[in-house]
């Protein structure tokens, strides 16, 4: 067995200083994935929600397809598939546009709801006071809707914050991948895992509060009253 | 190479990888479903350390990426002596991680039955135990059944990361051939759709039984 280095003080203000810049690589894809998963999971939401079969149809193939296929499989194909055909992006872009299409598929489904679960009065009273469709979705429904989609979205985050960790495979250097060139530098397999688990949980948790607090603030029975 | 002569290659390997992420996923379920109950029941324990523990533990291993709970189990307690190969380590950490959340999913099933069904049990001279395991757990279970359904999904896709820890999965094996035939592009397009024909008719499944349990209520 070989020996670990001494855990010194330094040795652990050291590691948790490279992890730290890891984890702000994290919190970096995870915001940027974020984004592109909000922009193109709206555009399929108003696909599945308009009249047309053909939209409708592709938004349902893209939604099945990215939710039954595991994210690391994604990357790869994005990231070592696409290369060896000359379209190489770097690991950062390659994992924020793969992390994003994959969200759009969840995330659609979370704004169809939020979009049908405004009443229809709405709508039908922007109408009659002379609003155009248009008008009406923009300026009564899609505010509302947003409110009820805030809760989901929280929790997709979440889950995205972690599953960022699988960047590591594409050599993105979040913090999962700086434990690894730690490990391989120190030996202190056990320490450096620990700790950015511990980091994992400081990011997640607050998260995870705030998420609940918007449950309760945004859910649309309370709304109402 | 021609798709023809590298799917002779590839069919074949990637069958069996696929065999042996489902068995990953299945031995993960078992292990998921029976700690994700005991935790469930610690959970709602009027016990206030007990209930603590359980809301600790479930609480840990939902914010932290099964990715690092992996790397925590198979490169972190062998740093201490503690022994598992990757398959072991991969089998323990997803089931560890789904049972995080098959104990909340049994917690929502289980508050979901009407108290009066064990108030009427109890009243005809049932104990406790057999409440539970007689009127409580079978109506918790019948609710909890398209949740247990999206957790097995997830834990079938989620097996992929056990290639990260080198786990003999359906990902390692593509990395390998990929690495043997330079066709990474055609080999995970066949990889992802391996994993599309078996987790799609599933959501199928799941999305119809949630139907019919709205039905229902």
């Amino acid at each position: 067995m070989m020996d670990g280095a001494v855990v010194t003080p330094e040795m652990l203000l050291y590691l948790l200083r490279t992890l730290l810049i890891g984890a702000g690589a994290t919190i970096w894809l995870t915001a940027a994935s974020l984004v592109v998963a909000v922009v193109l999971g709206f555009g399929l939401a108003l696909m599945r929600l308009s009249d047309s079969k053909v939209l409708q149809g592709i938004a349902r193939v893209y939604l099945e397809i990215f939710r039954n296929i595991p994210i690391l499989t994604q990357l790869f194909v994005i990231y070592f598939g696409l290369s060896r055909y000359g379209i190489m992006l770097p690991a950062t872009v390659a994992a924020t546009l793969g992390f994003g299409l994959n969200g759009a598929s969840m995330l659609s489904e979370v704004f169809r709801s939020a979009i049908l679960s405004v009443d229809r009065g709405q709508r039908e009273a922007g109408l009659a006071i002379g609003l155009t469709s248009r008008q009406a979705f923009r300026l009564l429904i899609l505010p509302q809707a947003a409110r009820t989609a805030i809760p989901p979205i929280g929790n997709y985050a979440i889950g995205l914050l972690k599953d960022t960790s699988l960047a590591s495979a594409v050599a993105v250097p979040e913090i999962a991948m700086r434990a690894k060139m730690l490990v391989a530098e120190t030996y202190l397999s056990t320490e450096i895992y620990m700790m950015v688990a511990v980091v994992y949980l400081a990011l997640s948790l607050p998260l995870a509060r705030l998420t609940a607090l918007a449950e309760r603030r945004f859910s649309p029975h309370r709304s109402a009253a | 190479m021609s798709f023809a002569k590298l799917w002779s290659i590839i069919h074949e390997p990637l069958f069996w990888a696929a065999i042996a992420s489902l068995k990953i996923a299945l031995s993960a379920l078992l292990i998921g479903l029976v700690l994700g109950l005991a935790i469930a029941l610690a959970r709602m324990n009027p016990n206030r350390h007990l209930s603590r523990a359980a809301v600790a533990y479930i609480e840990f291993l939902r914010g932290i990426p099964a990715l690092i709970l992996l790397f925590l189990i198979y490169f972190g307690l062998a740093a201490v002596g503690i022994r598992f190969s990757s398959l072991q380590a991969a089998i323990i950490g997803l089931g560890l991680n789904a049972s995080a959340y098959l104990a909340e999913v049994y917690r929502a099933g289980l508050e979901a039955v009407p108290k009066g069904q064990t108030e009427a049990a109890r009243a005809i001279g049932m104990r406790r135990g057999q409440v539970l395991r007689w009127i409580v757990l079978p109506q918790a279970l019948a609710i909890s059944l398209p949740p247990i359904g999206n957790v097995a999904i997830s834990l079938i896709k989620d097996t992929s990361v056990a290639s990260l820890i080198a786990a003999p999965d359906l990902m390692l094996r593509a990395n390998d051939l990929s690495s043997q035939t330079f066709k990474p592009l055609e080999i995970y397009l066949v990889v992802g759709a391996i994993y599309f024909v078996i987790c799609f008719p599933l959501s199928l499944v799941v999305r119809a039984l949630e139907k019919r349990g709205e039905r229902k209520t």
